[in-house]
């Protein structure tokens, strides 16, 4: 049995991450939740109760609003925070959501290894022939500006392949906390 | 009930309660746990989730007895977010609905 203070005291902390503004307009929300009950005749624990537990609650509000930040603006660590709180609703996104993550992260870092090491080449080829002047061959200076210019290109491909492969990904998550793992009656905390 | 088939319901559900009139969370919940068995707390995240979506705007009012309430209004593009949820909803029961019929009839 938890009363409203303790309800709220667990919900609190358990959205310790998010910014206060944030955190006390849902305590807020979840106060007149309480207040109504109340006027209705219910006791705070039988309202606490009917609501569920408040972890899962934080869990879903702080995907939420992990996700609607990266919509706003997607850096790298936005993107991984969102992904970390939706891997957090449950087992399902775990598999769901890691996958496509590792898997699209994996491409793009890379796509960009290549890129930057092509373009890069021709300097390793004038250190190579700074170091040891005797085997330097002509073919290896063209051979390596030819790989920059190929390198630009794929700098160029891969800053578009980024910026969908990121937009996308956002829609995904978004959907995700949309559709999984609400309404869990039953949880116990 | 399967609980990701609830959550899904659960959204055109607010959509619809809210097309009539604007009501205050309490209220929402009150009316969806009449009818369906949820826990009420993760219509909260939802109702978060939907308006800054841009599909409830909120504003509060005062109440006869005890503190103001948070009121959620319907936006134009809540409106047509629900028709197009209403749509898709009564092809998905028309469909499940006529694979019962087939099914139950013993073809």
């Amino acid at each position: 049995m938890v009363t409203k203070k303790q309800f709220l005291t667990k919900l609190n902390a358990s959205l310790k991450r998010l910014p206060s503004s944030e955190r006390q307009d849902i305590l807020q929300d979840m106060e007149e939740y309480f207040e109504i009950g109340i006027e209705e005749g219910k006791t705070e624990e039988q309202i606490s109760a009917s609501l569920g537990s408040p972890h899962q609650i934080a869990k879903e509000l702080a995907a939420a609003y992990r996700v609607e930040k990266v919509g706003e603006t997607a850096t790298a660590s936005n993107i991984l925070r969102a992904v970390w709180a939706v891997i957090g609703l449950g087992f399902f996104n775990l598999v769901i959501v890691l996958g496509p993550f590792v898997a699209l992260a994996g491409f793009i870092i890379a796509g960009w290894i290549v890129s930057v090491s092509f373009v890069a080449s021709p300097i390793l080829v004038l250190i190579n022939v700074s170091i040891h002047p005797q085997i330097f061959e002509p073919f290896d200076l063209f051979f390596s500006i030819g790989l920059a210019g190929l390198g630009l290109f794929i700098a160029i491909g891969m800053f578009f392949a980024t910026r969908a492969i990121t937009n996308g990904f956002v829609r995904y998550l978004k959907y995700n906390v949309g559709l999984v793992k609400g309404g869990m009656k039953h949880v116990q905390y | 009930m399967n609980v990701q088939f609830k959550k899904g319901v659960l959204e055109l559900c607010v959509l619809v309660l809210l097309n009539k009139k604007d009501r205050y969370g309490y209220e929402l919940v009150q009316k969806i746990s009449e009818q369906i068995d949820i826990s009420e707390g993760s219509a909260y995240p939802l109702l978060r989730r939907l308006t800054k979506e841009g599909y409830f705007t909120t504003y509060l009012k005062e109440s006869t007895e005890g503190p103001p309430r948070k009121y959620y209004q319907l936006t134009d593009s809540g409106k047509s977010y629900l028709h197009d949820l209403l749509q898709e909803w009564e092809e998905f029961t028309n469909g499940v609905n006529q694979l019962i019929k087939e099914g139950v009839n013993g073809d």
